[in-house]
């Protein structure tokens, strides 16, 4: 495939790769405790509320939104895709839920994980934990997989801050008690399902291990922003998921993270881009195809460095919780910190828009973007429903251009590479005309 | 003026006029959307909730700039009738977290559209204990924006008032829709949407007095539809026309039942009068509305698997009661593309009518008439294997 040519346009991360490997290992490790009859949920949620609980209960974890990843990087995806359409589910839904449903329901005529899974494949879970955030799928979806499985299934439910009503007074107090009691509820229904109690002195372990282990990810992060900038956004894609969904004891996560701050130092200190010849500073929002990432590659050859991505796919900005002595209360505190800090300055404007759509113009400003490449999915709202308003609001207020281009994150069939490429190579220009025109309007970059 | 379903035509054909004219007369019109906003908090303080919905009619040309195409193509309605100036007249809206897209739609309207007054009900997506709890709080904020905004007090007796008022109103919908029982039904299902649209468009009072003539006037008359083989329930996302049901229905069949957001979804259920009146709305509207955005968890304490039939049945159960009542022998699921909410239902739900020995038929369409003749061929085989 030609957009597979040349690989190294794009100079990666060393300390990217044991990252990536304990995600790769999470599946491995799902499936070999599942054999040894320990408990193993299939998740919807991550460090920002269950997943901590989960590891404190003894819970391995798999993440079937991560899974379709891994699928779509495989080529692995479609006959799951195929499946899914054909027990119903209409096609336009969540790439991610059609590749599980698809997989769930073979597992089910096979009595076994199919042998093509890649990375071991999922286990059967003993438990389906689903979210309320983001996106309605996250519950619908596994609602939908007890067709398959009679694994029961448990709801978590968060807020959604960062909007102007967050700032009623007494507001922020009741969202946090409300996550607060919500975990409460959810570990009252493990200790039921696995007749087992909650160890506080180790979730409390764990709570501040997550806390550092954001922050350490958080300071990498911020190196980006040096010109020419160290670290691709696909070196920031492999890396995330570690934290994200708490691939490991995030104690060991924040050590690797940590390689990973030194590796990108000292990349900043020796003026070492991850693009031989930085041209373009390029933000992205907001998944990417994951089974057409050597798109990338062919853009870094052109001098396209990929900067900086989605705020929900990064750690919340760092926040103070030491005062804080239930590792429930720290939980709640980190996650609500994830759901409004990114929207700070939307507050202060006033700006009704903050949630989901606002980060981009401080994201874009602060690490001095010349464009963004937006990705609507057909079968993502989540990453999709703000898109348009993102591209009026950066081109209004920051006059920074956005490259559109459509596609899916699991079916290949819908992301054209090559007309992305055209489309890419017409958009130089454009990111050309708009450094003059913010010159001339004064922005600094 | 004119009474009844005259009056019914009128108002279907030009939803605002109605509100409008109030507001000359110095009432403030508040926009809501879907079933999620406590409206009875509205009427309580002598505003006037108005529920907004699409226009099948109006082409959809502005709200591609602020909304995407891969999204629930009636919220883009909405979204282009605002940003046409459609909605103007209204002196706020409120949203609530019905569904994903239509939360996200929430704050774009009101960076876009500027409403006088805005406020967003960030509804809670299971029934824990802790979710019930957080609506209560949700809905003392919401009451605090509302106080701000109009300067009044919103005091237990007002709310209690505004309750019966709503709850009388659910009463009455539920006698009209009895009216359909009958074989042949004494009302269309067609004519039912018209009702239902106008009583979304009118202050809850003059929708009572609305609905009154309606029921009276049905009950006496003689030209009411004819008998026809299928007797059909239309489930899923929202219908606030009468273009499917009219397809429907002229190809030999009464809909007779619904289950969907301007119909019984939204009206069927009462709100319990509690001490605190909030007690009982919150509960109203998180638990007792029977919407598949709801998560309920179903499986109960000490077991460790879940029984995929006994959670259909606590999901759809509800279904097999209005087939009985309503002597029922098929079932519409019709889905907005793009409507996960309904969307993901589907196949457990045809599941569900199997088990119960229902025929069902899949329709998906995207809010547009040219859509729904298309689905005209499917529609007519489905009649005659039931018929
Ligand atoms: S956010 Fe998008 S990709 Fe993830 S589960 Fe929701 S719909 Fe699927
Ligand atoms: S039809 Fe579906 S997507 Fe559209 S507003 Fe209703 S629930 Fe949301």
């Amino acid at each position: 495939m030609t957009v597979e040519k040349k690989k190294r346009a794009i100079s990666r991360l060393k300390s990217m790769y044991p990252l990536r490997a304990l995600v790769d290992g999470m599946y491995k490790k799902a499936v070999e405790a599942s054999k040894n009859g320990e408990p193993v949920a299939w998740c919807m949620v991550n460090w920002w509320a269950g997943d901590t609980v989960l590891q404190a209960m003894g819970v391995h974890t798999v993440h079937p939104e991560d899974y379709g990843a891994v699928c779509a990087a495989f080529g692995a995806a479609q006959p799951y895709l195929d499946r899914s359409d054909s027990e119903g589910f209409p096609s336009h839904m969540c790439g991610y839920a059609r590749n599980c449903l698809g997989y769930a329901a073979l597992m089910q005529d096979l009595g076994e994980i199919p042998p093509e899974a890649p990375m071991a494949g999922m286990p059967k879970p003993t438990l389906l934990l689903g979210s309320g955030y983001f996106c309605d799928t996250r519950y619908k979806w596994f609602q939908a997989l007890g067709r398959y499985l009679d694994a029961p299934m448990w709801v978590l439910e968060m807020p959604h801050p960062g909007v102007p009503e967050s700032r009623i007074e007494g507001n922020r107090e009741h969202n946090i008690r409300f996550l607060v009691e919500e975990l409460r509820e959810l570990i009252g229904f493990l200790e039921k399902q696995l007749d087992r109690k909650m160890d506080y002195v180790r979730l409390g372990e764990i709570v501040d291990d997550t806390i550092e282990m954001n922050r350490v990810w958080h300071e990498v992060n911020e190196l980006r922003k040096a010109r020419p900038c160290p670290m691709h956004s696909r070196d920031f894609w492999s890396s995330m998921p570690a934290s994200l969904y708490m691939a490991s004891d995030p104690r060991v996560t924040a050590g690797l993270y940590r390689d990973m701050y030194d590796e990108v130092k000292s990349r900043v200190d020796n003026h070492t881009g991850a693009v031989p010849e930085e041209k373009y500073r390029v933000a992205f929002a907001e998944l990417p195809p994951w089974h057409s990432l050597g798109f990338f590659n062919q853009l870094a050859e052109r001098g396209w460095n990929f900067v900086i991505e989605s705020w929900a796919y990064h750690p919340p900005k760092p926040v103070d919780l030491s005062g804080l002595s239930d590792p429930l209360e720290r939980i709640a505190g980190l996650t609500y910190q994830y759901f409004s800090g990114y929207f700070e300055d939307a507050f202060q404007a006033g700006d009704g828009w903050g949630y989901f759509a606002h980060p981009y113009l401080e994201m874009v400003r602060e690490y001095r973007c010349d464009g963004i490449l937006l990705h609507p999915l057909l079968t993502c709202r989540t990453a999709t429903n703000h898109l348009t308003v993102v591209q009026n609001q950066l081109m209004e207020q920051l006059k920074v251009p956005s490259l559109v281009v459509e596609g899916d994150i699991v079916d290949l069939n819908l992301f054209n590479p090559a007309e992305a490429l055209r489309k890419a190579e017409t958009f130089e220009e454009t990111m050309q005309h708009y450094r003059a025109v913010r010159k001339e309007a004064g922005f600094d970059w | 003026m004119a009474t009844g379903l005259n009056r019914v035509a009128e108002i279907y054909a030009d939803r605002a006029a109605r509100v409008t004219e109030l507001k000359a007369g110095g009432k403030r019109i508040i926009g809501y959307l879907d079933i999620f906003p406590v409206v009875e908090m509205l009427t309580a303080l002598d505003l006037v909730p108005y529920r907004l919905l699409g226009d099948l009619n109006e082409p959809i040309t502005r709200a591609d700039a602020y909304l995407p195409t891969v999204v629930c193509p009636f919220l883009r309605s909405v979204m282009d009738l605002g940003l046409k100036g459609k909605y103007d007249f209204l002196d706020g809206v409120v949203f609530a977290h019905g569904c994903e897209v239509s939360e996200k739609m929430a704050h774009i309207w009101r960076t876009y559209l500027h409403p006088p007054y805005a406020h967003f009900i960030d509804t809670p997506h299971t029934t824990h204990q802790a979710a019930r709890k957080q609506h209560r709080e949700l809905l003392k904020d919401f009451q605090k924006t509302l106080e701000e905004m109009t300067g009044q007090e919103l005091t237990a007796e007002k709310l209690r008032e505004a309750v019966n008022i709503h709850n009388r109103q659910r009463v009455l919908v539920r006698e009209l829709y009895d009216l359909r029982k009958p074989d042949p039904p004494l009302i269309s299902g067609a004519e039912t949407v018209r009702v239902m649209v106008a009583v979304a468009s009118l202050p809850v009072t003059e929708g009572n007095e609305l609905l009154e003539q309606v029921i009276g006037e049905i009950k006496g008359r003689k030209d009411g539809p004819a008998p026809k083989p299928a007797r059909l329930i239309v489930w899923g996302s929202i219908i606030d026309n009468t273009a499917l049901v009219d397809l429907v229905e002229s190809l030999g069949a009464n809909v007779v039942m619904d289950d969907t957001t301007v119909g019984s979804r939204d009206y069927f259920p009462l709100v319990e009068i509690t001490d605190d009146p909030r007690d009982g709305l919150a509960d109203r509207y998180l638990v007792a509305l029977r919407s598949p955005r709801t998560f309920r968890e179903t499986v109960p304490d000490g077991n460790r698997r879940k029984d995929y039939m006994a959670d259909l049945e606590s999901r759809f159960g509800y279904l097999k009661d209005y087939a009985r009542e309503w002597q029922v022998n098929g079932v519409i699921l019709q889905v907005l593309r793009y409507c996960d909410i309904h969307g993901y239902e589907v196949p457990a739900l045809k599941d569900y009518l199997e088990s119960i020995g229902l025929p069902g038929i899949y329709l998906e369409h995207d809010y547009s008439k040219v859509a729904l003749a298309q689905l005209r061929t499917r529609v007519q085989a489905f009649l005659e294997i039931i018929g």
